[in-house]
């Protein structure tokens, strides 16, 4: 009897929740289905946007023009008289063949991404769209780097949010002021503090402080470019997560922080044992969402570096718009979907987050 | 649930209908045009005249982003979708080749009788496979801007080859800094990597006799020594008479710091004469602008810029549109703008009408740079000038920026623009 | 060192980290305000200026013709109330949809849960630009206005969003609020949105501020949607559209301006809604 009914119950449960999630799948299919189909499927094809020519299929030869790489050792170069590899006058280095003669020019062009050494011999990576490849490590360092950080300040910034002092609610307003700036706009500010010349203010602030004489090029110079931007992003975002993980900390019931502190349990104790462990959900979600956005990292990039450095998705729009190859731009498209489904299972795995 | 799934189903419904147009009875054309102040109060201006004369039609007059890269990807938008909602666009010179066959064949609309009348250099630019697809509405050119009185002060010509102006930027930069303006640089121009960078490059190719990257004949012509040349006199100006951030500055950045006080030299587009003069500027009635220098070729080379009329082949009203378009490139109209927005016609005669003369007296001087430009090979290159420009302007930041050496840097350029194009190499076009 | 000390030393150490967050937030915001107030000359002023200076006598002054000049234009006052419906639909209609579908996939069971959550997940994987001119083709064919193509097409990233987020917290309410409603003999439907929903606001309200925040800065799909209907454009769009008077000339000082303008009414719907971010839940109100 008693099973009947818990069966029953089940069924119902079961017919509810359908009816529950029908809007939302009704919307997103209305929405979504045709564009993400039509992604999927162009990645496959030729197609020019606002092009004439006819599309054709291509199997996998857009994804292959973006990830195929190859290795090749670069020989030394052998002076003829003495039969011994040559040695640069300058740098007194041994003088390799140039990459430019190494790698394959047929079927396609393979420029070189990277070289290295290896017990005495030179090798060159090469790659069909190395700006591509340049890209996908862009965006994965540009994601880590922010993630890991927004994350920590942001936990922070809950932190004391959470506690008790004058002042919360304006705090809680303030804390949210760089995630309401427009992005597009944000981007531009941080643009112009980032200027070159002493009219930007790091370069005032820096020059001030004895540092330079006022032009450092935030922007262009290729060992601060990352770190600049990652700056940025780090300031803007850090006021999602930081509401998400305060959220978050509501959740916790104040009694397990009572209880703790009679058993004498330190502050720090109390934190590693009853706030993170129950916080882990919410970091989750948040984590994915923002690993999600910095994967497509656009309007940032786009200001701030345009063409001199390419996120994924600021590579995606140049091939679109500029280059106009829709084949193309789709199969990144698809190539940066699938790595944010790997980053989301990751995620959801390793937080044990169960989605039953 | 089923009560909200029919409120939705209906919302949809409703709003399917919500934007059905009305029939109309008026040809009714648009036309897709900048945003800028004064240009688009003369664009709504001169659709009124057109209405004004010819009461069947109707013009409105759809504003575009400022921002190049945004109107072009909003234009291909509307003409992916085949969108008749557009009839007349205002397009980049660079845009013509690649979007050509989404335009219709101006010449077989009455252009043929007056493109002589037009800048050549632009008629060529437009003209791809003998079919004229826009009309040269207003025209832009580099031009080299200088410090009057600067020049005076330390006793200095305005230079004519690359070498004076490096010497010149070189001398008085130092003096000014000795008086006590640490800020303060010689030379400015626009070296970030983007399509400004081409521009800038190709005329100190150019005017070296390096050719103009890809001939008109479809040769690669960028491998030559004139090329390399130019191209690394360039990367010695960088922190020498130019600022290392050069290498990120757009024509914003560079004029930012020209009306600051804090540049001798700046290359520019005409628009920057204007704002030079306005009431905000540090620099006012202490600079006037010249041709570029000239490299070893003994020309100066500008790189051709400005805006065109094209006609969507998607139109309603092809008649009306290209009527509408051969209106606002006429004569009559190009002056009414040359004197509204100070920008330069495209019809040669205008360089000697008293009004503009009156109004823009440096515009006269100007119609010697006009008739010297260069062309960015957007026509032979088509429909790939976006990638093109893009090897190219790469290839050239990174020698700039130091990460690679002019000679290597043009022959993997070479390399780049035969994959990409399926061209052969040949001697490059001089002026 | 007593108590006492202690505890003063405390309170200035926690008061020293809150005012480093406080700076760390709003500087740069801080700068755009001090932007906004300097004419051309005065931004390009070396070195910059902390606060708006004259270039040639050093005094202070203010330049105000920014903000005259965004509020006489008539595109930007537009902007603010499309964007304002724009954002406000959408998170409405995010918040009720996702909150029906997160009570399903974080409190019923069924099968096929998981699958579902990726499968709503998945629709907001992809970027912007390469979904658009299919959103386009999706438009042109249901023939939306441009205001509702952007409500919709916003849904694509809001929807997903407020799902995952309300879904992890109606997870974490404890199971026995659930029965002990049961057992009183109510449906499901009705555990939801008497008792469950209103125990979830704090979450609703972080949602939704994150969500219209999300919908209100959204710059692409709004310069294409709106790009015929010019009526239709909302405050992103309209910044963008800010120009000088002549062609190239980027009007930065104005765009400073609006951005400051922009971020006020946020600003104050935060403070309207930030004491439901903590009102919520109590351990008593679970125990009911």
């Amino acid at each position: 009897m008693a099973k009947q009914k818990m069966s029953k119950l089940a069924k119902s449960e079961e017919k509810l929740a359908l009816k529950l999630l029908i809007p939302t799948f009704i919307i997103l299919l209305v929405i979504a289905l045709y564009p993400l189909g039509q992604v999927f499927y162009t990645s496959f094809t030729n197609r020019t946007f606002a092009g004439t020519g006819t599309t054709e299929f291509v199997g996998l030869a857009n994804y292959q023009r973006l990830l195929k790489m190859t290795i090749k050792e670069l020989p030394p170069v052998i002076d003829e008289q003495t039969g011994q590899q040559k040695i640069d006058e300058e740098t007194g280095q041994p003088v390799f063949e140039h990459p430019i003669r190494v790698l394959p020019r047929r079927p396609n062009l393979y420029r070189p991404v990277y070289n290295f050494k290896l017990a005495g011999h030179k090798y060159v990576i090469g790659a069909i769209t190395p700006d591509f490849i340049r890209a996908v490590i862009n965006t994965i360092i540009f994601t880590v780097f922010s993630v890991l950080l927004e994350t920590i300040l942001g936990l922070g910034v809950a932190l004391v949010v959470n506690s008790e002092f004058k002042g919360r609610g304006v705090m809680r307003a303030v804390m949210l002021v760089p995630w309401a700036v427009i992005t597009v706009v944000s981007a531009k500010m941080w643009e112009w503090m980032f200027q070159p010349t002493r009219a930007g203010l790091f370069n005032m602030l820096l020059n001030k402080a004895g540092l330079g004489s006022g032009n450092f090029s935030f922007l262009t110079n290729p060992t601060l470019q990352m770190p600049a931007i990652i700056a940025v992003d780090v300031w803007k975002t850090t006021p999602f997560m930081a509401l998400l993980l305060l959220a978050g900390l509501q959740l916790i019931p104040n009694e397990l922080y009572e209880a703790a502190e009679v058993d004498g349990a330190s502050k720090i104790r109390q934190f590693l044992t009853i706030t993170l462990p129950l916080l882990k959900p919410s970091v989750a979600v948040a984590l994915i969402f923002r690993t999600l956005d910095s994967l497509r990292v656009f309007d940032v990039f786009q200001v701030m570096l345009a063409q001199k450095r390419y996120s994924m998705a600021s590579f995606n729009y140049f091939q679109l718009i500029s280059a106009r190859e829709m084949g193309m731009a789709s199969a990144i498209g698809v190539i940066i979907f699938i790595l944010i489904f790997i980053f989301a299972i990751i995620y959801m795995k390793s937080l044990g987050v169960d989605t039953e | 649930m089923k009560k909200y799934l029919a409120l939705f189903l209906s919302l949809v419904f409703i709003l399917s209908f919500a934007t059905a147009g009305l029939a109309q009875d008026k040809a009714e054309i648009t036309l897709a045009a900048g945003n800028v102040g004064k240009e688009l109060q003369f664009a709504k201006e001169a659709a009124q005249t057109y209405m004004d004369e010819h009461p069947d039609v109707k013009v409105n007059v759809l504003t575009t982003p400022d921002l190049s890269n945004d109107r072009l990807g909003l234009y291909l938008q509307f003409l992916e979708a085949e969108s008749p909602k557009v009839d007349v666009y205002q397009v980049d010179v660079i845009w013509p080749g690649d979007l050509a066959h989404h335009f219709l064949d101006l010449n077989k609309y009455g252009a043929k009788e007056v493109a002589d009348q037009h800048f050549q250099e632009i008629v060529q630019n437009n003209t791809v496979d003998g079919k004229l697809v826009a009309l040269p509405w207003f025209t832009d050119a580099g031009l080299l801007y200088y410090r009057k009185d600067l020049l005076e002060k330390y006793d200095r010509e305005v230079p004519k080859t690359w070498q004076e102006l490096t010497d010149t930027a070189k001398y008085i930069m130092e003096k000014e800094r000795e008086a006590g303006n640490p800020d303060f640089y010689g030379y400015v121009w626009q070296g970030d990597a983007y399509e400004g960078l081409t521009c800038d490059a190709l005329e100190w190719v150019f005017s070296n006799g390096g050719g103009a990257i890809v001939n008109n004949d479809k040769k690669v012509s960028i491998n030559n020594e004139k090329a390399i040349a130019a191209i690394q006199m360039a990367a010695d100006w960088i922190g020498d008479i130019s600022p290392t951030g050069v290498t990120g500055m757009a024509e914003e950045d560079a004029r930012k710091m020209f009306e600051a006080g804090n540049a001798l030299f700046m290359r520019n587009w005409p628009y920057a004469y204007s704002t030079g003069n306005s009431e905000t500027s540090q620099i006012k009635g202490k600079f006037d602008v010249a041709p570029l220098p000239a490299g070893d070729s003994g020309h100066s080379a500008a790189t051709l810029g400005g805006w065109n009329l094209a006609v969507s082949k998607y139109s309603e009203h092809p008649q009306v549109a290209a009527d509408f378009a051969l209106f606002l490139a006429g004569p009559r109209m190009q002056k009414k703008r040359a004197l509204m927005t100070s920008s330069n016609p495209t019809i040669k005669s205008l360089y000697d009408d008293q009004d503009i003369l009156d109004a823009y007296p440096f515009m006269g001087n100007l119609y010697d740079v006009f008739t010297n430009t260069v062309a960015r090979p957007s026509t032979p290159t088509a429909p790939k000038y976006n990638q093109v420009s893009e090897v190219f302007y790469q290839a050239v930041h990174s020698v700039l920026t130091g990460e690679s050496d002019a000679e290597t840097a043009v022959q993997y350029m070479e390399l780049d623009l035969q994959d990409l194009l399926g061209y052969e190499s040949g001697d490059p076009r001089q002026p | 060192m007593s108590r006492e000390q202690q505890k003063i030393i405390k309170k200035i150490l926690f008061y020293f980290v809150l005012a480093v967050i406080v700076v760390y937030l709003l500087f740069p915001f801080y700068w755009a305000v001090n932007s906004s107030l300097k004419s051309q000359a005065q931004l390009a002023m070396t070195p910059a200026t902390l606060l708006p200076r004259d270039p040639d006598t050093g005094n202070i002054s203010f330049f105000t013709r920014n903000y005259f000049a965004i509020f006489k234009n008539g595109q930007f006052l537009r902007g603010l109330f499309n964007s304002t419906i724009v954002a406000t639909s959408t998170t409405i209609l995010s918040l009720l949809v996702g909150s029906f579908a997160a009570f399903a996939l974080g409190k019923l069971r069924f099968r096929g849960k998981a699958p579902s959550l990726y499968v709503i997940l998945a629709m907001t994987m992809f970027p912007q630009v390469t979904v658009l001119s299919g959103l386009y083709a999706v438009i042109n064919a249901l023939n939306l206005s441009a205001r509702f193509s952007m409500i919709f097409t916003y849904m694509l990233f809001t929807l997903p969003f407020t799902t995952w987020v309300l879904t992890s917290f109606f997870k974490d309410l404890p199971k026995e609020i659930m029965q002990s409603a049961q057992v009183d003999g109510a449906t499901p439907f009705q555990t939801f949105y008497l008792i469950l929903l209103p125990l979830t606001a704090p979450a609703l309200v972080t949602t939704g501020l994150l969500a219209f925040i999300q919908a209100w800065n959204e710059y692409l799909f709004a310069l294409t949607f709106t790009s015929i209907d010019v009526s239709a454009r909302t405050v992103p769009v309209a910044i963008q559209y800010f120009s000088g008077e002549f062609a190239r000339q980027e009007p930065f000082g104005e765009i400073m301006a609006a951005a400051v303008v922009v971020t006020i009414p946020i600003v104050i719907l935060v403070l309207i809604f930030q004491k439901r971010i903590v009102a919520g839940l109590t351990a008593g109100a679970v125990k009911g």
